[in-house]
């Protein structure tokens, strides 16, 4: 009998050690898993790395290249320096450049056009154009034309009367809105047709009907209106 | 029958103990595997450090490079009226673009997301007094609206290829990355941007009922606005002969 009690009491004890050792190991095994965790932030702090490595290397190229240019022309010019016939031709070149860029001149290029209709639940709003020009901007679009009419870095939009018409830079508008961009057709349709995000599929949930047809050759005609500014001044840099 | 009860017991425990030994070191090794990744992670935060280095000056030279152009230009042309009335225009251009620094007349807006408080407004739709993409997009275009000749928000020039734009819960404009509070910055007719910015059922207004934080809409009589940092290269536009 007492034997009995004894044996119990080894088993009770053998049982409370193991007992114990799995504890210690199951401890273990929380603070691993909480670092396991840790680890998948770790990671995607690299990827978050990798990206913006990659970002400013990109932008590094990008002022290269213009500063190679910037060099270029300056040797051009101390070249024709004191020939002012063929120093008149370096500055045609590079206002022409300039002019495509400010939006003075007619252009042409791939793109992608894009029609915006009402529909019997939906009218086209301004808010409609003013977020596709900013995503067509996103894709890398070089010029921007709502119905002909040149966007260019003060153009507006503005509802008037409800929301039958629109105005673009000051011009009355009436739907539907044919929107060009030139710029890489591939990369500009694949912005557009995102699922679910991009635009096409947003101004659908909205109820507008939208149509993106990638094209070979576009052409946008030049901002029609003035140009000039009357409050700015260029700040000359007092060193 | 006793004995072979603890028998049963024990191996059952050696079992489970068995198991939770290796769960350990499966664990034990991919910590050894976090170690390096920091180490991976390290050598990468040096590498973006140096390359932002390295665009940092190769951005100063850039600068030094196009003041030497105008310079050598303005040089160049001067013997002849008709160039030098195109480098005129050329500059013009340039400002027009963003490509310049410039000052002026006209207003400055400081705003910031709401703070969440216990109002009906905000445990109805928190996100309403945060400010968003399409927000700043809004107020953009209000300001052209008013006349604004140019803009600035949080150091980050609109111009004509700028998009503003949201990644989760990032806005980036010309692809950098800005946030609360916003600075935006407009040179134009003073009284013109004033009174649109300020009138009843102006889109700040409207931002203002929802619960963003609009702290102040000031009148200021010289406003220096810097230059568009990024590079313009056109690639696909040609122009019609």
């Amino acid at each position: 009998m007492k034997k009995v009690k004894l044996n119990n009491m080894a088993v009770s004890f053998v049982m409370f050690i193991v007992c114990v050792c799995l504890m210690c190991v199951m401890f273990m095994q929380f603070r691993t898993v909480e670092e396991t965790d840790i680890t998948d932030i770790k990671n995607m702090r690299e990827a978050e790395l990798r990206k913006s490595l990659a970002e400013w290397k990109s932008k590094y190229e990008e002022v290269e290249e213009q500063l190679n240019n910037t060099n270029q022309k300056i040797k051009e010019y101390n070249e024709k320096i004191g020939k002012s016939e063929e120093a008149a031709e370096l500055i045609d070149k590079e206002l022409e450049q300039s002019n495509l860029a400010v939006g003075k001149t007619d252009v042409e290029g791939e793109g992608v056009v894009i029609t915006l209709k009402d529909t019997e639940e939906k009218d086209v709003e301004g808010w409609d154009l003013l977020n596709l020009i900013n995503e067509l901007k996103y894709a890398g679009a070089e010029a921007i034309s709502v119905n002909d009419v040149r966007i260019i870095n003060t153009s507006e939009i503005a509802d008037l009367g409800g929301y039958s018409y629109i105005s673009v830079g000051q011009q009355r508008l009436e739907g539907p809105y044919v929107v060009k961009a030139i710029g890489s057709q591939a990369y500009l349709s694949s912005i557009l047709n995102l699922k679910d995000s991009g635009y096409v599929d947003q101004s659908k949930s909205r109820g507008i009907d939208v149509k993106v047809e990638p094209n070979k050759k576009i052409e946008i005609p030049k901002y029609n209106g003035e140009m000039a500014y009357k409050y700015l001044k260029v700040e000359e840099e007092t060193k | 029958m006793n004995k072979k009860q603890i028998g049963i017991t024990l191996g059952i425990m050696c079992l489970i103990l068995t198991f939770g030994v290796t769960l350990q070191i499966r664990t034990m090794n991919s910590a050894s595997s976090t170690a390096s990744q920091t180490l991976a992670d390290n050598e990468l935060r040096d590498s973006v450090l140096k390359w932002k280095e390295k665009y940092d000056n190769i951005s100063e030279e850039l600068k030094r490079a196009e003041k030497v152009l105008e310079g050598v230009r303005q040089t160049a042309t001067q013997d002849n009226v008709t160039a030098s009335a195109k480098e005129e225009e050329l500059k013009k251009n340039q400002t027009m673009l963003g490509l310049t620094d410039v000052k002026g007349s006209g207003i400055v807006i400081e705003l910031q997301d709401g703070k969440l408080d216990n109002s009906f407004l905000t445990i109805a739709e928190p996100s309403k007094v945060l400010v968003h993409y399409e927000d700043l997009l809004s107020l953009v275009n209000e300001l052209r609206n008013s006349g604004a000749e140019a803009i600035q928000i949080n150091g980050q020039r609109i111009v004509n290829t700028s998009a503003i734009t949201c990644e989760g819960t990032v806005i980036k404009i010309n692809g950098e990355r800005i946030g609360s509070p916003f600075t935006i910055k407009a040179i134009g007719s003073q009284a013109l941007l004033y009174g649109q910015i300020t009138r009843e059922g102006s889109y700040l207004n409207t931002m203002k009922d929802t619960g963003v934080d609009v702290v102040s809409v000031t009148q200021e009589d010289e406003i220096t606005i810097e230059k568009y940092t990024g590079t313009m290269n056109f690639k696909y536009i040609k122009s019609v002969k």
